[in-house]
């Protein structure tokens, strides 16, 4: 099976704003959002710290296929990625500095609207 | 004398035969040698391609991430392009994100975000999952970066983790961990340091070290390389008194 993501990444590089598999994005930046908890098969780049945790939309970055997909070279849908920032204290209740904050990145699946 | 490590027959442990020289390797590695061999047997590739691969990316080093700080620090309409497409901008440092593949590699894509500090945020990187490093501009990542002492604390005790690495900040300053777990590449674009006026971009260049495009360090001047103090044990075990 031919991978979309490299033909995708071929027609994208030095053109961030050309997305030929592009999507509708659901969130914008700074929407507020909370990591899903799903179930899942062998693999996700969807870490544990960050499930269940309310942030913050701080960019979109692009749109590709989803990890779970890729990986086994499914050719699944295409989805809008983002940067998420939380605040520390958001994630481990016991942190000690107001001002910390954590980011990652995730697909749109990975995220709700909080 | 211990026998259950076998030292030897003379009482002294220099007449011993030498341990079975067997490296041990991770099933992760058992699986990259099997998926290389079957792609080399179904002619994905030779096994000089892999070679010379290996090489390539072996010899990048950070050189490139320390011209494009040193370059954005000088050149503010290169900054304004940089930060707009930062995969592009690479182009003009010589630095093509899509070689020698065409589409850079499967654990690089080809999208980078920099991350620029400021007074009042600093920014550091890590991959708590795994080792995902802007590899086209720093080259293979140092060993602590894929430990998982470094991306587990990091992301949870990240001003503890900066301490061991010499970086103390104020509570004030906003510390920004970047997780990298998905396609993009981050690189730390640090506060260019004072004393460093009407520095040339090569002598900035020099000081812009891989540490400080980490994040657990800051550019200096006088400072261009990395080095971690070496502290020494205070009581060293001494093993032949130990086995005694």
């Amino acid at each position: 099976m031919k991978s979309r993501t490299l033909e995708k990444t071929q027609n994208n590089i030095g053109v961030h704003e050309e997305h030929p598999l592009g999507v509708q994005p659901r969130f914008k930046v700074g929407d507020r959002v909370q990591v899903r908890d799903m179930p899942y098969l062998f693999y996700t780049r969807s870490q544990m710290w960050a499930r269940g945790v309310v942030g913050t939309i701080a960019a979109l970055t692009y749109s590709d296929l989803v990890p779970e997909d890729e990986a086994f070279n499914v050719d699944g849908r295409v989805e809008q990625y983002y940067i998420v920032r939380f605040r520390q204290k958001d994630v481990w209740p016991e942190y000690p500095f107001d001002n910390d904050s954590v980011q990652t990145e995730s697909p749109e699946r990975w995220l709700e609207a909080a | 004398m211990n026998k259950a490590h076998n030292y030897g027959t003379d009482g002294h442990g220099h007449d011993h035969k030498a341990a079975p020289m067997v490296e041990e390797i991770t099933d992760f590695e058992v699986l990259e040698i099997a998926v290389r061999e079957l792609s080399i047997e179904h002619g994905l590739f030779t096994a000089e391609d892999h070679r010379r691969f290996t090489e390539f990316a072996e010899s990048i080093g950070p050189a490139g991430g320390s011209r494009l700080v040193a370059k954005i620090w000088t050149d503010p309409a290169f900054k304004a392009r940089a930060m707009e497409d930062p995969v592009k901008a690479c182009l003009e440092i010589g630095i093509d994100w899509s070689k020698p593949t065409g589409f850079g590699t499967p654990s690089d894509y080809t999208h980078l975000t920099i991350l620029e500090d400021t007074p009042m945020l600093h920014h550091v990187i890590c991959c708590s999952l795994c080792s995902c490093y802007p590899r086209p501009l720093l080259g293979m990542s140092p060993e602590w970066y894929r430990t998982t002492n470094y991306r587990r604390r990091l992301v949870r005790w990240p001003r503890q983790v900066l301490a061991e690495f010499g970086l103390i900040l104020p509570p004030e300053v906003e510390i920004r961990v970047e997780d990298s777990n998905q396609k993009c590449r981050f690189i730390v674009l640090p506060l260019r340091p004072s004393g460093t006026e009407n520095w040339t971009e090569e002598k900035l260049a020099e000081i812009v070290t891989r540490d400080c495009m980490i994040g657990v360090a800051l550019p200096e001047p006088g400072r261009t390389a990395d080095v971690h103090p070496v502290v020494k044990a205070r009581r060293p075990v001494h093993h032949e008194e130990a086995a005694r």
